[in-house]
């Protein structure tokens, strides 16, 4: 995948993506990553087979209720959807974008120190947001010298 | 009866050097970097895709697993090791049991390796099967998804992954307990399979299904067994034939031998014994977590083996030490998986397999021997994490040369073994309606709990309640900070508006009541669960009851079927507790209110700081001799004791409290509020039952204020850690030491464990890690090195009270301490 970019968008992408890890911010976190995700999974048939068979439904929100997305995988497809979902295996609330950037993907990960703090909290079956996180761990890892 | 013909119990002609293949083992084992196994998690999973049959029983289902497992499982030789067998694929090997915990290692799959704080290896190829092949079967099928599906997400459940309340420890294992080896070495697993298959022959007669099937599903799991032992004769036998080195082709050949005869028949000899006992953990972990499975009372259990072979001239003191020392380290050649998000609770530890040493046996008589010296001798030279050695003491029954060897190898090892007072063991277990023969025999599990040796099923991890959790409770109408505004517990009057302490000790109560009833549920819920996913027909073959009332130990089978709750912040609330009653209602320096405010502002400002000293050095302290602090930490006791025990568990047995905390106190202080004892924010918590550091300035006072807590009241075992300095006059130091061991234990104490160094050796050994590459520490029950730990657990240890076993003071902490 490294150095490869298909068209600009997607290397504008990954640049936004490697942006949240540097930016004290990372606002736009959710939204890069599911983005980049969704990209990934039509691009890239290796990372594809992660969702193959695969039905998920992730609900994330922030704890203000200024952010409520959800991202649904069936069919072997990745669906974003704006607004809340019914039946969501998990659902992630999170206070900001850098605390949920941390409690996924960090390469400061501190996932038991997100969840003692309360700077995120998980609704639903934990195993959902494991895979989850290897897909976004793995996604980190693709990604491309800029 | 009095057992002991060496003529030098210390051993001290038998050294490393003379002893080269232990030090060429250890050498090798402590250079190890763990890795993580996939070999169970993958065959367990193709054969319940494949092969597993919904109909038949759980009992039945899990011993075809095990039994196909076992069939498949790899049988590697990995070093020179004289011993045949190994938990996992890997020199150093961490299982993964998707049952549990292992799909919370996904995220990391691809960086486990590289991870900074203790990286445990993983392949590409193994990783992307576990990612594609294997975790996506479990993901609805662990334990905490099944009890979350059928109990619909409880409110319990929720209490628990919030992480600052309880942990459930059934979530990710049972384990906890210590097998009966006697029989499988008297009669051979054949033996136990025969009486099985007789035994299911008459239930099926007698129309008990439920009996013929759990007798079926022995049978099943006992094949495995077999089957491995002989899959490792072979891969011995081939390697006998291929090796160019005579001395390899003899041991090879050696191994073989061994393994053709045990665990499948009787043992005739102590190697065979031992490998046979060591065959049979590696079968039991096919099927349970590899967490505090604890071999147990190894030095009596093995005895007749050992005197056997040393009578018939088969057999030298040499070759003991060395045999017992190949086991140690086979014991220890396997870790648990654990996350990086776990590193905060339980980064560092092992897997805590226990053994026990020394003490009375089940006639009350004196039961060391000379082999519990070979055994202290093979702990001494090989200072390793695991296994977790223990010894226990009847100041009556057993010399004072045994209580002074002990000593000495605490002092040379600056760790290890762990002292435990019989007395005050067997008055809790027999407390607990064990018989005095059983309660006699009791041996340690895991950290510090007790269990009758091989006749008692504690799952004494069931339950680790953090105290300060309802205290902040009691303090806050039923909310936590952490938790923000959440209503957690019951709406509590408000403590400003009390009149007295009893007022406030009664509303502590029922916060703490609450919280307790919902980890006892959640622990019934989970308890249920285990029942339907994972009886243990394997380990129930190996244990005192199942075979006599056709039960799988999950359903009851053992003799003795407790449950334990341990306590984490016991120091630190029994300060609060201290410090509440005198400063507000006693001394009334401060209103309620102002403490409250106190408390919520972390003691902020010149006010708040002034406040905070006056509660940490006037307030009364919980390792002294002041009157407040004694009854405060005796009626907590009391009331945790009595509480606990108005419970029964799914398995028909009672709960039992007990006082260890593995690394726990670290990270769930790190994330406490302020106490009104004084204690800022994020400060951790004092470990077991010892006194919050520095609060205990006198170790005589000390040792007696612990003391005094022990009885029937603490049926589960305690830990309590005291640090001492180092004296460059070993042997006058060892005099003391047993002196000191000897008045703690008359004045009641169950057991004590130590650390022989300083508070700047410790320093040292957190800013130079590489000077402390083997520095062995005692952390809340069990041992760890120091470089593995995290940084909050190493201040911890750091600034834990150091004594002067000659003057009884406690070091003041050095300047460059206090701010660890």
């Amino acid at each position: 995948m490294a150095g490869l970019f298909p068209n600009k968008m997607e290397e504008a992408l990954w640049r936004r993506f490697r942006d949240c890890f540097t930016s004290e911010v990372a606002d736009d976190f959710l939204q890069i990553l599911l983005t980049l995700m969704q990209a990934m999974f039509v691009l890239n048939p290796d990372y594809r087979r992660n969702i193959l068979g695969f039905d998920g439904r992730y609900q994330f929100r922030s704890e203000d209720g200024q952010v409520s997305v959800a991202a649904v995988f069936a069919d072997d497809r990745m669906q974003v959807i704006k607004g809340t979902i019914p039946d969501p295996h998990i659902t992630v609330i999170f206070r900001s974008g850098r605390s949920l950037l941390n409690f996924i993907i960090s390469p400061r990960q501190d996932i038991l120190g997100s969840m003692l703090r309360h700077d995120v909290r998980t609704e639903g079956n934990l195993n959902y947001l494991n895979k989850f996180g290897y897909m976004a761990k793995h996604l980190q890892l693709m990604m491309p010298q800029l | 009866m009095t057992t002991v013909t060496l003529a030098d119990i210390s051993l001290k002609e038998h050294t490393l050097e003379t002893l080269p293949r232990l030090a060429e083992l250890r050498r090798q084992a402590l250079a190890r970097t763990p890795e993580i196994c996939i070999e169970r998690a993958r065959y367990i999973t193709r054969y319940l895709q494949s092969h597993d049959d919904p109909d038949d029983a759980p009992e039945v289902r899990r011993a075809k697993m095990v039994r196909y497992f076992l069939a498949h499982k790899s049988a590697p030789f990995h070093d020179a090791n004289l011993l045949a067998g190994s938990t996992t694929s890997k020199p150093l090997g961490a299982p993964l049991f998707p049952e549990f915990f292992a799909l919370y290692i996904w995220p990391e799959l691809e960086v486990v390796g590289e991870r900074k704080k203790n990286p445990q290896k993983l392949s590409a190829r193994e990783a992307r099967e576990l990612n594609f092949e294997i975790f996506p079967f479990w993901m609805e099928r662990n334990v905490i998804e099944v009890t979350r599906s059928r109990y619909n997400n409880p409110r319990c459940l929720q209490l628990f992954e919030n992480l600052v309340f309880f942990i459930a420890s059934k979530a990710g294992c049972i384990s906890h307990c210590v097998p009966w080896y006697r029989t499988m070495l008297e009669r051979g697993l054949e033996g136990i399979r025969d009486e099985a298959r007789a035994k299911e022959e008459r239930a099926r007669q007698a129309g008990n299904r439920t009996g013929a099937d759990f007798y079926r599903a022995v049978q099943i799991a006992l094949e495995g067994v077999l089957a491995h032992a002989a899959r490792l004769a072979d891969e011995a036998e081939q390697r006998a034939a291929k090796s160019k080195d005579p001395e390899m082709r003899r041991e090879y050949a050696a191994m073989a031998r061994v393994c053709r005869r045990v665990p499948a028949r009787p043992a005739e000899t102590f190697r065979e014994a031992l490998n046979a006992i060591w065959l049979c953990q590696v079968g039991i972990h096919a099927e349970n977590i590899n967490m505090a499975m604890s071999p147990g009372r190894l030095d009596q259990v093995l005895y007749p083996w050992y005197r056997r072979d040393i009578e018939a001239g088969r057999l030298d003191v040499a070759r003991a030490i060395e045999l017992v020392g190949c086991l140690w380290l086979k014991i220890a050649d396997n870790v648990t998986m654990v996350p990086e998000a776990s590193e905060e609770m339980f980064g560092g530890a092992g897997t805590v397999p226990a053994i026990t040493l020394g003490g009375i046996d089940g006639q009350g008589e004196d039961a060391v021997n000379d082999l519990t010296y070979v055994m202290l001798r093979a702990t001494e030279l090989l200072r390793i994490r695991d296994p977790n050695v223990n010894a226990r003491y009847d100041y009556e029954k057993n010399s004072k040369a045994y209580c002074r060897r002990v000593s000495e190898v605490i002092l040379n090892t600056r760790a290890v073994p762990a002292f435990y007072n019989d007395h005050a063991n067997i008055t809790a277990l027999l407390g607990q309606g064990e018989s005095p023969e059983h309660a006699r025999d009791y041996a340690i599990v895991g950290c510090v709990e007790l269990a009758s040796n091989g006749r008692d099923y504690p799952a004494s991890s069931s339950i680790m309640l953090n105290l300060a959790a309802p205290l902040e409770m009691a303090l806050f109408r039923g909310r936590r900070p952490i938790t923000g505004e959440e209503q957690i517990g019951p709406r509590t009057p408000d403590p400003a508006g009390l009149e007295s302490f009893e007022e406030f000790w009664e509303i502590f109560k029922t916060q703490l009541d609450w919280l307790i009833d919902q980890a006892v549920q959640l622990n019934e819920h989970m308890g249920h669960v285990h029942q339907e996913m994972l009886p243990s027909p394997l380990l129930s073959a190996l244990f005192r009851g199942p075979l006599e009332k056709g039960r799988d130990l999950i359903h009851g089978g053992a003799l003795y079927n407790s449950s334990g709750a341990t306590h984490i912040g016991f120091g630190d609330v029994v300060d609060s507790l201290n410090a509440i009653e005198q400063a507000v209602f006693i001394d009334k320096k401060y209103t309620f209110r102002e403490l409250l405010n106190g408390v919520r502002n972390d003691f902020a400002g010149p006010a708040g700081e002034k406040m905070r000293q006056y509660l940490k050095n006037r307030t009364p302290k919980y390792g002294t001799e002041e009157p407040v602090a004694r009854k405060n930490a005796r009626n907590l006791v009391h009331h945790l004791f009595t509480k606990y025990q108005s419970y029964t568990n799914y398995r028909g047995g009672p709960y039992r409290p007990s006082y260890w905390t593995m690394t726990n106190h670290a990270g769930l202080g790190g994330i406490t509020g302020a106490l009104p004892h004084g204690r800022k924010a994020g400060q951790v918590f004092t470990s077991g039952i010892t006194p919050v550091s520095g609060a205990a300035p006198e170790l005589t006072a000390c040792l007696n204020s612990v003391a005094e807590l022990g009885g029937e009241h603490i049926p589960g075992g305690w830990a309590l850690n005291i640090k001492y300095t180092p004296e460059k006059d070993r042997a006058a130091m060892a005099e003391r030491f047993a002196e000191t061991i000897e008045a703690y234990f008359r004045a009641g104490g169950h057991q004590v464990q130590f650390n022989i160094m300083t508070y700047e050796m410790l320093l040292d050994a957190k800013k130079h890690p590489e000077k402390y590459p083997e520095l062995l520490v005692r952390v809340s029950g069990y041992s760890a090195y120091f470089k593995d730990l995290n940084k909050m657990m190493q201040d911890e240890l750091i600034t834990r009270t150091q004594y002067d076993l000659e003057g009884g003071g406690a070091v003041p902490l050095p300047p460059e301490a206090q701010g660890e």
